[in-house]
């Protein structure tokens, strides 16, 4: 190389890589130099329990009194009206008038060491027993699916604000050199309804955003070389834009260039390292049955197993989304009894092999998995298929269940109560913000100062809300 | 975390003239007000301090030393100290020294800068040109001087990239590179400002900011018929309708005595907003909630300032209490539409007023011949005969499109707004009638409604419009704002890094509310002009270049990106307006929740290569490359898009096949080209760059074209793989393995930093 362009490079590579505009440099203010790569790594806030997330999310929201919150008094009361106390000035999405209660159609009993009530729908949870800490008494604000998302994803039930997978994105950067900081892998074919909201860049810059990788075609857009292109001739490409690029750098002195030519040497080491990461045949059989994943597909437990696999190379923040989930009743997928078997199947055995699996390979103990969906469902069948044979619940937001597992948290403990019907908290309450709050906290991140200011306000993903539940950590 | 002004604007000591606007407010805003500011229900100890008759309680001006507010902020006493130490606040020593100096020269307050009317500055000597004048006497503060003017080749691509979103065509740049008259510069901005396509690119900023979007959104998102809102943002920036008058009929072209249908579909700018048709969602929830947001985007948009804080509370820094935001929410609250899946109400619109005519003609008949009896058999038959054919007629004569509009409740069909506590639309308080803050200017005289808001906006009075637009489009020229928060002008914004020059443009702006004169202006400016080569020094002193001591130089949009390489590789339609186009774009296999299929047939013939903004906008999934590039969803309000830089979007345009396409569309134009290798490297280097490439840059290009080009020779299916797919099969006559070689260096061309970037 010419001594000119050796030492500018030099210059360049060592004073100002720049990694954004400089509008959004300057928007990192305090914590980022214009030296900064913005995904290079970041101290958190304080000694994080969790290195990294597994996010699992049941779009929909699944019938958490068929799966965790046992409510014998519900049962004996089946079929009854709905007293009026619990309808008065209350709206529900699919129901008016007045309604019966519904107690469960599913056996229960208590698994574990701490005695966590499951049914017989998530047979495989059972053996999960004293690893997890199931939340009995959460709470949201919103009874419509996307609002809720949103809310639970971005802090805000309206659109435009960051995902929190963003927000941990923006806070800690990304650990991993050749794969996206944060991940989403959605399977059974639909978005989840806050869409793609929830791991949006809101009005952070979308570098912080999460990338969506595929089980069909390119895992990552655009991640293949056109037809005809093979990595010989894209190397050599890239060495002649290199080489151009780095003219345009020594006669123009910008220092955004010279951060362009290291964005495409990263392009090009994703190139292999996406394909490979996101490849699950290389996999052994006995893994493979275990998920229950099978290479090729676009299922659940392939995604389950992606995870792991994106979580070992460093990916910190991976979000999943299956559908299916919303059972109103409307047909007999979305039934509680032969619906929910069925659909339970196809996850909780997949995600006991992944938690199998991140203790094999010793990463449980700084691995945060979470499972939830955006509300609760009611105690009472849903209005329009009342009449029917199929049984179904309506959206409620009141109270609802989610577990965590890993990283700081307690194992085999069950955390709040509902009171006896189950529509209300009785003890305990957990709201959105909250569960937020922790799963930050756990990240080494403080809530409260993980902030950006958009609009002459400081804003973050709790809101001005939002307390560590500090009794499910261990 | 927070904002942080470029260092070189900060003063590095405290200075001997405190000035309340620019030292003290922000101090006070960010440190004091959410306890002691407009928020009565918040306020702490009776306090308040955004107000100098409030601020009197903490302060006996002159004497610092007898003043509570600056023993309490000095307090070492953790339980006196303020702000407390909970709130993870805490002043520094040269605020304290800032508020102290203050104190001692009077604690005077003063109106916020941004709410006292621009009166036009005295222009400094020393230069002919307005802009500059300001500008260099900016400079020559900090010792700086400005760059030499960029070169001729650099200046046409500038120029032809900011006022149209195209590159020029080699053409161009010749007529302008060899044009001798001493007006070259200025003939070259008029031609370019003249040009259709200046309309195509300026509206991409205002669809923006007015949530344009091909579908209605949240979860199912479904599509949405508004396309012929995006024609009229067009074709009013193409005709440069004023300012005011653009405005006046976005919001409320209805209300106008000569109300047409390009006004009434002008309104359409608040028919963006999203409609929620989730099953089990409440209508009346979420026509709140679109009034909510055109109210919020208003205010930001017009007015950079941001209400949204006041549907809930009083805003904690701006004086603007929830009775009064309830008050301009009652302005947008008596429209008819109600989140219905249907979109109404709309209006009808055709190509001419003739077609229009003539199918309510063959209606108006049938209608006329269904009300005959015939007893006979034979007329009977002939009736009906008669009656499809008008009706097949009528059909053909179908209308262009409906556009959903504002459409005024009429009386007795009125709502009434109450306050909403904490922004719930079931927890309603007192009856709220039409207003805007007291702060501002009164509404003009007569009628309270969406109209004389809309005149409000746009009045000689206002402080902030005037300002907010023309530091927007400062922000599309140059790069960053002179208020680089082009979203907040409020408390919390940034000051003006130039305020008199601001102030100078705004009431240059409202003579005549002129934007391609305000553009003019701005572009034929020699700070406009200099070259953007900068120095490791001026790097270090003015990163962000707001001193402008070089010409500016930033990524462009995702919309020019796309359009840059399909104008350059001869593939761009010129086709303007009509429904929004599908280009090619991969599968992704999802559907919306509760809705269709996510992935689309791409249009056929010249739709698959219009100009981005064509491009169907659907909110849950917009088109994925231009997502990387920094496009937003279009859900809510886009004030400012951020730039940038990561490898996904290397990755977009090295592989995305619309970009591959482009680089075979190139190099089969470069194919035919010249006599030797190096010929035809400068005629694809020109195609995209317009200037002339170097030597060095040639012989770069030749030896990957060589290198290519053996690689190719060994593999005929690769080279006719890379020549063909997806542009087309291989014209008579041409060598695929030559074609492919082209591909890969056109693939490099259209790569280029200085592609992505104008220089």
């Amino acid at each position: 190389m010419h001594p000119l362009l050796h030492s500018t490079r030099r210059h360049f590579l060592g004073a100002g890589s720049l990694g954004l505009g400089a509008a959004a440099v300057s928007l990192l203010g305090g914590r980022a130099s214009a030296a900064d790569n913005p995904l290079s790594p970041k101290k958190p806030h304080f000694a994080p329990k969790a290195k990294r997330v597994i996010y699992l999310h049941m779009s929909g929201s699944p019938p958490h009194l068929d799966l965790f919150d046992y409510k014998p008094e519900l049962v004996k009361w089946d079929g009854k009206d709905v007293p009026d106390s619990y309808l008065k000035g209350r709206r529900f999405a699919f129901t008016s008038g007045v309604p019966k209660l519904m107690g469960t159609p599913r056996k229960f009993q208590q698994h574990g060491k701490g005695g966590i009530w499951m049914s017989d729908a998530v047979p495989n949870f059972h053996k999960l027993a004293d690893d997890i800490t199931v939340i009995k008494s959460m709470k949201t604000d919103e009874f419509n699916h996307a609002p809720a998302e949103l809310l639970l994803f971005t802090g805000s039930n309206r659109q435009g604000r960051p995902g929190m997978g963003t927000w941990v994105t923006y806070g800690l950067g990304s650990e991993s050199e050749n794969l996206p900081g944060f991940v989403v892998l959605i399977s059974s074919g639909v978005q989840p309804s806050g869409g793609a909201n929830c791991w949006g860049s809101g009005f952070l810059p979308s570098v912080f955003q999460g990338v969506q990788c595929r089980s069909k075609g390119d895992p990552v857009l655009y991640v293949s070389d056109p037809k005809g292109m093979d990595r010989d001739t894209r190397r050599k490409t890239l060495d002649a834009l290199r080489d151009l690029n780095e003219m345009q750098a020594a006669e123009l002195g910008h220092p955004e260039t010279a951060t362009r030519i290291q964005q495409y040497e990263l392009a090009f080491r994703m190139q292999t390292a996406v394909p490979e990461v996101m490849d699950i045949s290389k996999e052994t059989k006995e893994v493979l049955d275990d998920y229950g994943a099978k290479p090729g597909e676009a299922s659940f437990a392939n995604n389950c197993l992606l995870a792991r696999r994106l979580a070992e190379k460093g990916v910190r923040f991976v979000q999943l989304f299956d559908w299916g989930w919303d059972f109103h009743g409307t047909n007999p997928a979305e039934d509680i009894r032969d619906g929910l078997t069925k659909k339970c199947a196809t996850m909780d055995k997949p995600i006991a092999a992944l938690i199998r699996d991140l203790k094999r390979l010793g990463m449980f103990d700084d691995t945060l998995v979470v499972w939830s969906g955006e509300f609760g469902r009611t105690p009472f069948r849903e209005g329009r298929t009342a009449g029917g044979t199929i049984l179904g619940r309506d959206h409620y937001p009141d109270c609802y269940c989610v577990w965590l597992a890993g990283a700081g948290i307690k194992r085999g403990f069950s955390y709040g109560e509902t009171e006896e019907l189950g529509f209300a908290v009785s003890e305990n309450k957990v709201h959105v913000h909250d569960l937020q709050a922790t799963i930050l906290h756990q990240l080494g991140i403080d809530h409260t100062k993980l902030t950006t200011r958009f609009q002459g306000r400081d804003y973050r993903l709790t809101d001005v809300h939002g307390n560590v539940v500090k009794d499910v950590l261990a | 975390m927070r904002f942080v002004l470029p260092l070189l604007l900060l003063p590095a000591v405290v200075r001997a003239d405190v000035d309340f606007n620019r030292d003290v407010r922000p101090i006070l805003s960010n440190n004091c007000f959410a306890c002691h500011g407009p928020d009565e229900k918040e306020r702490k100890g009776k306090l308040r301090l955004d107000t100098q008759e409030g601020a009197l309680k903490a302060l006996t001006p002159g004497k610092p030393d007898d003043s509570e507010l600056i023993a309490r902020v000095a307090s070492a006493d953790a339980d006196m100290l303020m702000p407390p130490p909970k709130t993870g606040k805490k002043l520094t020593a040269k605020e304290i020294e800032t508020l102290t100096a203050w104190v001692k020269q009077g604690g005077k307050y003063a109106t916020h800068w941004s709410y006292v009317k621009p009166s036009r500055p005295a222009v400094p000597a020393g230069s002919p040109h307005p802009i500059d004048a300001f500008a260099q006497q900016r400079l020559a503060k900090d010792g700086l001087k400005p760059s030499p003017e960029a070169d001729r080749y650099a200046l046409v691509r500038r120029v032809a990239l900011d006022l149209t979103g195209l590159p020029p065509t080699v053409a161009e740049v010749d007529e302008f590179v060899n044009d001798k008259s001493a007006n070259a510069y200025e003939k070259m901005v008029d031609r370019m400002l003249a040009k259709p396509a200046f309309g195509e690119h300026w509206a991409r900023l205002w669809l923006d900011l007015a949530r344009y979007a091909d579908s209605a959104g949240y979860a199912d998102d479904p599509p949405r018929t508004i396309w012929p809102y995006r024609d009229y943002v067009i074709k009013a920036l193409n005709a440069n309708k004023p300012f005011d008058r653009f405005t006046v009929e976005q919001i409320a072209g209805d209300l106008l005595p000569d109300a047409t249908d390009e006004t009434r579909t002008a309104t359409a700018f608040h028919r963006n907003t999203m409609t929620n048709s989730e099953g089990g969602t409440s209508d009346e929830e979420f026509r709140n909630a679109a009034v909510v947001d055109r109210v919020n985007t208003t205010l930001a948009v017009w007015m950079g300032t941001s209400m949204a804080c006041a549907q809930c509370h009083t805003h904690k820094y701006d004086p603007i209490t929830q009775k009064e935001y309830f008050a301009f929410f009652a302005l947008l609250n008596n429209t008819e539409d109600a989140d219905r899946n249907d979109e109404t109400p709309v209006i009808v619109l055709d190509d001419t007023p003739e077609k229009k005519a003539k199918r309510e003609e063959y209606q108006a008949a049938v209608a006329a011949l269904q009300k005959v009896k015939l007893k006979d058999k034979e007329d009977a038959d002939a009736l009906k005969k008669l009656t499809d054919g008008l009706n097949k007629k009528a059909a053909d004569l179908k209308p262009k499109a409906t556009v959903p509009v504002m459409k005024e409740l009429p009386k007795g069909k009125r709502r009434v707004t109450k306050l909403q506590f904490r922004g719930n639309f079931m927890d309603l308080g007192e009856v709220v009638t039409e207003g805007t803050p007291q702060a501002f200017h009164p509404l003009p005289a007569g009628e309270p409604n969406r109209l004389a808001m809309a005149k409000w906006l746009v009045s000689r009075d206002n402080p902030l419009t005037a300002r907010v637009t023309v530091n927007r489009f400062w922000e599309q020229i140059f790069g960053t704002g002179l208020v680089r928060t082009t979203e907040e002008f409020g408390t919390q914004g940034e000051l003006p890094s130039h305020p008199e020059l601001l102030d100078w443009l705004a009431v240059e702006f409202m003579e005549k509310w002129d934007i391609k004169h305000i553009l003019k202006l701005m572009v034929m400016s020699a700070t406009y002009r200099q070259s953007s080569k900068v120095t490791p020094e001026l790097q270090e002193r003015d990163l962000d270049n707001r001193l402008y001591a070089r010409g500016p130089r930033y990524r462009l949009s995702a919309e020019t990106v796309r359009d840059q390489a399909l104008a350059v590789s001869g593939l761009l339609s010129a086709k303007m307006y009509g429904p929004s186009v599908r280009p090619l774009r991969p599968s992704l296999g999802l559907s919306a929740a509760f809705g269709g299929g996510l992935d689309w047939q791409p249009s056929a013939g010249e739709d698959r290569h219009r100009r981005g903004l064509y491009t169907e906008w659907r909110r849950t999934s917009p088109y994925p490359s231009m997502v990387t590039f920094d496009a937003p969803s279009r859900e809510a309000c886009t004030l400012r898009r951020i730039r940038t830089n990561t490898p996904l979007q290397a990755l977009v345009t090295l592989n995305d096949p619309v970009y591959v396409e482009a680089a075979q569309a190139l190099a089969r134009k470069t194919a035919g080209q010249g006599k030797t290798t190096a010929e035809r490297v400068t005629f694809a280097f020109r195609s995209c760059l317009g200037r002339p490439p170097s030597d060095k840059e040639v012989s770069r290009l030749v030896t990957l074209f060589d290198e290519s080009k053996a690689t190719y020779s060994k593999d005929a299916k690769k080279a006719e793989a890379l020549a063909t797919d997806p542009v087309g099969p291989l014209p008579k006559g041409s060598d695929a393995v030559d074609l492919a070689a082209w591909t890969t260096v056109c693939n490099v061309l259209l790569n280029l930093d200085e592609m992505l970037m104008r220089r």
